[in-house]
């Protein structure tokens, strides 16, 4: 559904770009640590290279399963998170945005001083971690949450009237009789009123609450709320009062939305561009009636599939199978690839999908006493015996594996009791673009590996 | 008659809660009938009194604060067929299980049985003995949150070995040929061991030559069934995921292991308490593919109870529609999507966002539940029900069937002003919002 | 509410009020909880009598001068029994008056407690705060330092300073309040650390507030619950422990204290004479039982999962 004219506040000029956070190659790396000396072993990749625009007065989806990354990255965007790479960038103008696109295109190696000079200027100017104090503070101010559990984010021994006029208080805006004044009209704004200024949040039903976090954040008059899961702890009825609710202020105040959600219903219903993440990476963003409609990645489709909403059709096909991989060590090509239903041989199969593969087919690597790796293709599997290697390489050969998997086997015989093997290696795949801003990640449809049409 | 007669019937169940201020009646009044094999859906908000009813069916309410203040809820569990013993035969239809006769009447039908003619039990007056015997081998559960309902000391083989050493130690004797000598000392200690009762020291006995191979035996038997249990599941690896703990499982993995551990002993009734709530999509749709399929092959029914409506409607065969402690509505999934009656079912159908709703313009059920503390006579719905008229606050309305069969629903919109003994103006008309 | 904004302006100290009443609606909540559960009653009440007591020592007996915590003599009187003229509860083998100790012990030991307390909840508080709010290197210091001295038997550490320190009064306090701190250190950091999780933390920071209010508004007024329990306990607990220095003779002799007051009445157990440690004794179980009983009954009161539902 396309949202009438981009409804812009009256004081906002033209010199405003289109987007209103341009985030670009974010990651998030979170250290695992071990031990006494808690030595850093490795780092879950929660967000790992992610780039899309918000553009002003949409309402922008971001979904995905648990453990996707979908609220680190949401919690990077408004600051509460430092990225560990990347940036998010604030109130660029079309000029500087097609700028900055035009340099982040080019690896960081190949870069000019010239250009790196242009960059750093181009973050210290609207990249939030860089930017200038005045600046990061109009961010602040501009960029609101509102969180999934309406229990945990009001402080339970603040009256309502303190929780809404905070923000006013911080900024020293209204004070007495006026605080109270702009705090009903924030409270009657989300269907609140006087009456509920003396309470504290027990109080209040799990919607109410929701309600007040809505009044807080809206207290500065923002212009991007990040909507974290704001109604996955709510009951359908509720939930409807409160998306009805989020519509509505959208369009009195001008707001543009970030929605956090795994729940593609409401996704469906709220968004305007959709953005699907897995395992930390962006595979498929576009307009949101085409996504739905005509998803071009296997993963959004087996989401879309696996809605029970949409009876009827139940494609047994598209059921996913296999385990969520680890994100502290993610598959190479496509992340998708080890579960995914329509896998080619140049989606990214590894040394380690034969563990992987193997596990979920129910058999185990028996006998093996040792591993040597020269890449993450390429590996050497010692046994005890050769019949055990012998073993593994009738099970690589067999349908106890994808087919898809075989086909990228280049190297696989047996030395002895050493088993060696070989992938075809693969680099990422590559977000591109299929139609207009409609961009997937997948090997079937990107021009990465051309000959995968061929086939 | 007997083919009629339901697995379950639950009859004017009434649940009571003692709170600070004042007697919550989170379960007032529900009854419910749950046929052999079949899944019935069970739709309600938070405070409905879904999970408690669920929960007093195996008398898991926690007394106090909670009371059984009223009803009774009848079971009538199957035993394994005489024929083929449990194998599957003509005479049982495959399914290994047939209706256990009335050990009073046997058969011909007495008060003792409600006369169905089938052994029928009172879960709720049952003694704790014989309620043991039924939770987790003729009625599991299964529960929304695996990682709390396991246990996380326990490895997944202990706790499935629980559920067998509770309900099949003596079948685990027979197999590993140990069943003749009970007055023996080894046989004590093997009758304790299958029972999952052994201590350590025990143990290391039975590890000594003379009854080492029984007791090998008794545990290989053991490990069989646990890795049968689990295969049902559709785990790979069984064997392997017997060792592991439930911290080193996937949430999706855990709940596998959580049906595992209800269906081991072939249940008549599984009671599915918002088994996906916590799962992603893509995980909860093969979970309930799992649960089809099982249910196929067992002939289970399945209470299923959910805040989802989408997912009852992909699951259920007939769907109970409970608000403020009460059933508003019961129904075949058809009937109750197609053309529901109840205004709240209405509205709970339309404010799921769907395809085609523009946005901002979703139904929604204004307000929120009311907490039901010593509630009068009203329908609970009134408060919030845009067709509600004075009636509808001074008088409880019946569930009754309405229109078609088996369809029923407790609102006074279908009843003239003559059947409820009110003045027409008393009564809720259609002229309200819309809905 | 359109009509409610015409008002505000009339009516501010109505609002103001109307704050205040739901403020205090919530205190008298906690207190009627309390009254209502039988633990904190009858620990509430035994506490009232005793710091009555306290507080009343003058009006109850003239106070000694010029010290009125040093036991008066009455050389005439030594050993009396109870109910002998002018000494209700007897004497002790140096002719003080049993019932001045027992009532003026519980001024000393109302000064001791709340001092000790005092001083150790700002310092537990402040060293908690620092480790668990900040983080990072500063908490790993601060618990290694938390951890030395949990390490050390807190009676014979407190044994040792005030042996130390040299027998007084004021060395027993010291002395307690080096051992008890690193309690309250321990419960604010991890109740700090919990609390930092919840999202109105995250919420506030949204908001832009600083880390200084964000920690005066949220964090702490969330975290001092256990605080405050465990500072009722120790109320009883300091008592104990410095009756148990003063017995042993690290206060200064002759003080008024119920501790001192068992240690001279010990001796004379066997040749009959129990009254003087007997009721001194009986004074110090009291006071011990009934802080306990109110700690334990407001832990429940004051369980945040119960509070307010």
């Amino acid at each position: 559904m396309a949202i009438a004219a981009t409804p812009l506040r009256p004081e906002s000029s033209p010199s405003l770009g289109r987007n209103i956070v341009t985030i670009r190659g974010v990651r998030k790396y979170f250290p695992i640590k071990e031990g006494v000396l808690q030595r850093v072993t490795g780092h879950v990749r929660a967000v790992d290279g992610v780039s899309f625009d918000i553009p002003r007065g949409e309402t922008v989806g971001l979904v995905g399963e648990s453990g996707c990354g979908k609220t680190t990255l949401g919690r990077c965007i408004s600051g509460l998170l430092p990225p560990t790479e990347g940036g998010i960038y604030f109130g660029l103008d079309d000029e500087a945005h097609r700028r900055l696109d035009d340099l982040l295109r080019m690896p960081a190696g190949s870069r000019t001083p010239e250009q790196d000079r242009k960059l750093d200027e181009l973050a210290a100017r609207y990249r939030i971690d860089a930017m200038p104090k005045e600046r990061w503070k109009a961010y602040r101010r501009n960029c609101q949450v509102v969180f999934q559990d309406a229990f945990s984010s009001l402080n339970p021994r603040q009256l309502v009237k303190d929780i809404v006029g905070r923000p006013l208080r911080v900024y020293k805006e209204a004070f007495g009789r006026d605080l109270n004044a702009r705090v009903i009209e924030l409270l009657d704004d989300v269907g609140l009123g006087e009456q509920h200024l003396y309470r504290y949040p027990h109080q209040f039903s799990g919607g109410q609450r929701q309600r007040i976090s809505l009044a807080r954040a809206l207290a500065l008059e923002p212009d991007f709320i990040v909507l974290d899961e704001p109604t996955s702890a709510l009951d359908v009825s509720v939930q409807a009062q409160i998306l009805n609710l989020l519509h509505r202020l959208q369009q009195e105040h001008g707001l543009t939305y970030l929605f956090i959600t795994h729940d593609l219903n409401v996704v469906r219903h709220m968004s305007d561009r959709i953005v699907v993440m897995y395992l930390g990476k962006v595979c498929e963003a576009g307009p949101a009636q085409q996504v739905f409609d005509h998803p071009r990645h296997p993963y959004t489709e087996a989401l879309i599939a696996a809605d029970p909403g949409r009876h009827g059709d139940r494609r047994v096909d598209l059921r996913l199978m296999g385990p969520i991989p680890d994100p502290a060590r993610p598959p190479q090509g496509c992340r998708f690839h080890t579960r995914c239903p329509v896998s080619t041989k140049w989606c990214g199969w590894e040394v380690d999908d034969v563990v992987r593969q193997l596990e979920s087919a129910g058999r185990t690597l028996e006998g093996l006493t040792g591993v040597e790796r020269r890449s993450e293709f390429s590996a050497d599997l010692r046994f005890q015996t050769e019949e055990q290697a012998e073993g593994l390489i009738s099970a690589l050969r067999s349908a106890a594996v994808p087919e898809a998997m075989r086909a990228a086997l280049i190297d696989l015989r047996r030395n002895g009791n050493e088993v060696v093997l070989r992938f075809e290696p693969v680099d990422e795949v590559r977000l591109e673009s299929i139609e207009p801003e409609h961009e997937t990640a997948c090997v079937l449809h990107t021009s990465q590996y051309p000959q995968v049409r061929g086939e | 008659m007997t083919a009629t007669v339901p697995l379950l019937s639950v009859d004017n169940l009434a649940v009571h809660f003692a709170t600070k201020r004042g007697v919550l009646h989170a379960v007032d009044g529900v009854s419910l009938n749950i046929g052999e094999a079949e899944t019935l859906g069970l739709v309600g908000e938070t405070g409905s009194g879904k999970s408690v009813t669920a929960r007093s069916l195996l008398r898991l309410v926690p007394t106090p604060p909670g009371v059984y203040a009223e009803g009774r809820v009848f079971f009538r569990p199957r035993v394994l067929c005489s024929t083929c013993g449990g194998t599957g035969c003509a005479t049982c239809g495959g399914i290994g299980r047939i209706p256990a006769p009335c050990p009073a009447c046997s058969g011909a039908g007495c008060p003792a049985c409600e006369s169905s003619g089938r052994e029928t039990l009172d879960l709720l007056r049952v003694p704790e003995r014989k309620l043991r015997d039924i939770r987790g081998n003729r009625i599991a559960m299964i529960f929304q949150d695996p990682g709390k309902a396991l246990n996380p000391a326990l490895s997944v083989r202990q706790q499935i070995a629980e559920v067998f050493a509770e309900h099949r130690s003596q079948e685990l004797l027979e197999a590993a040929g140990a069943d003749g000598d009970s007055s023996s000392g080894a046989g004590v200690l093997m009758r304790r061991a299958a029972r999952g009762r052994s201590r350590l020291v025990e143990r290391r006995v039975l590890d000594i030559p003379p009854f080492r191979s029984r007791y090998a035996r008794l545990r290989g038997g053991l490990d069989d069934r646990i890795a049968e249990a689990l295969k049902a599941t559709r785990i790979p690896n069984p064997r392997k995921v017997m060792n592991s703990y439930p911290h080193e499982l996937s949430g999706g993995m855990k709940q596998r292991v959580m049906i595992a551990q209800a269906l081991a002993c072939d249940p008549d009734l599984l009671i599915a308490d918002e088994p996906t709530t916590a799962l992603d999509v893509t995980i909860q749709a093969r979970i309930l593919d799992l649960i089809d399929e099982l249910q196929e092959k067992h002939h289970t029914a399945v209470l299923y109870i959910s805040h989802d409506l989408s997912l009852v409607r992909r699951i259920s065969d007939r769907v109970a529609v409970m608000y403020g402690g009460k059933l508003a509505e019961v129904a075949s999934t058809a009937q109750l999507f197609d053309d529901p009656l109840h205004p709240y079912t209405k509205a709970l159908l339309s404010a799921i966002p769907s395809r085609g709703q523009r946005r901002g313009e979703l139904v929604a059920i204004e307000g929120a539940v009311p907490e039901f503390i010593a509630p009068k006579a009203c329908c609970r719905f009134h408060t919030r029900c845009p067709f509600a008229g004075p009636l509808c606050s001074s008088k409880d309305p019946a569930l009754l069937e309405r229109g078609r069969e088996g369809h029923h629903a407790a609102c006074f919109l279908y009843d003239s002003p003559d059947d409820v003994d009110a003045a027409p103006d008393l009564m809720p008309s259609w002229q309200g919002k819309r809905v | 509410m359109a009509s409610g904004s015409g008002l505000i302006g009339a009516r501010p100290a109505a609002w103001r009020f109307r704050a205040l009443v739901t403020r205090v609606r919530r205190t008298t909540d906690i207190v009627r909880e309390s009254l209502r559960n039988p633990t904190t009653f009858a620990g509430g009440l035994i506490v009232l009598v005793l710091v009555l007591m306290a507080l009343f020592a003058p009006v109850i007996i003239e106070g000694n001068s010029p010290n009125a915590y040093q036991m008066p003599r009455d050389f005439a009187a030594i050993d009396a029994p109870p109910g002998t003229e002018g000494h209700l509860l007897g004497t002790t083998p140096t002719g003080g008056d049993v019932l001045y100790g027992v009532v003026w012990g519980a001024r000393n030991s109302l000064r001791l407690s709340l001092i000790v307390v005092s001083i150790t909840v700002a310092i537990g508080v402040a060293v908690g705060s620092l480790a668990g709010f900040l983080g990072g290197r500063w908490d790993s210091l601060l618990m290694r330092v938390v951890d030395v001295f949990l390490s050390i038997p807190e009676l014979i550490f407190a044994l040792a300073i005030a042996a130390t320190l040299g027998p007084a009064f004021g060395n027993i306090i010291l002395a307690l309040a080096v051992v008890f701190w690193v309690k309250y250190a321990r419960i604010v950091r991890g109740q700090i650390i919990h609390v930092k999780q919840n999202d109105y933390v995250d919420a506030a920071r949204v908001i832009g507030d600083s880390r200084w209010r964000i920690y005066l508004k949220d964090v702490l007024p969330n975290s001092i619950t256990p605080v405050m329990v465990q500072a009722t306990l120790d109320m009883g607990h300091v008592v104990l422990i410095g009756a148990t220095l003063s017995f042993i003779g690290l206060a200064e002799a002759g003080l008024a204290e119920w501790g001192n007051l068992v240690s001279e009445g010990q001796s004379g157990i066997v040749a009959g004479r129990w009254w003087v440690a007997t009721f001194a004794g009986a004074m110090v179980f009291l006071w011990a039982l009934a802080f306990n009983l109110l700690g334990d009954g407001l832990r429940d009161v004051l369980d945040p999962r119960t509070e307010g539902r």
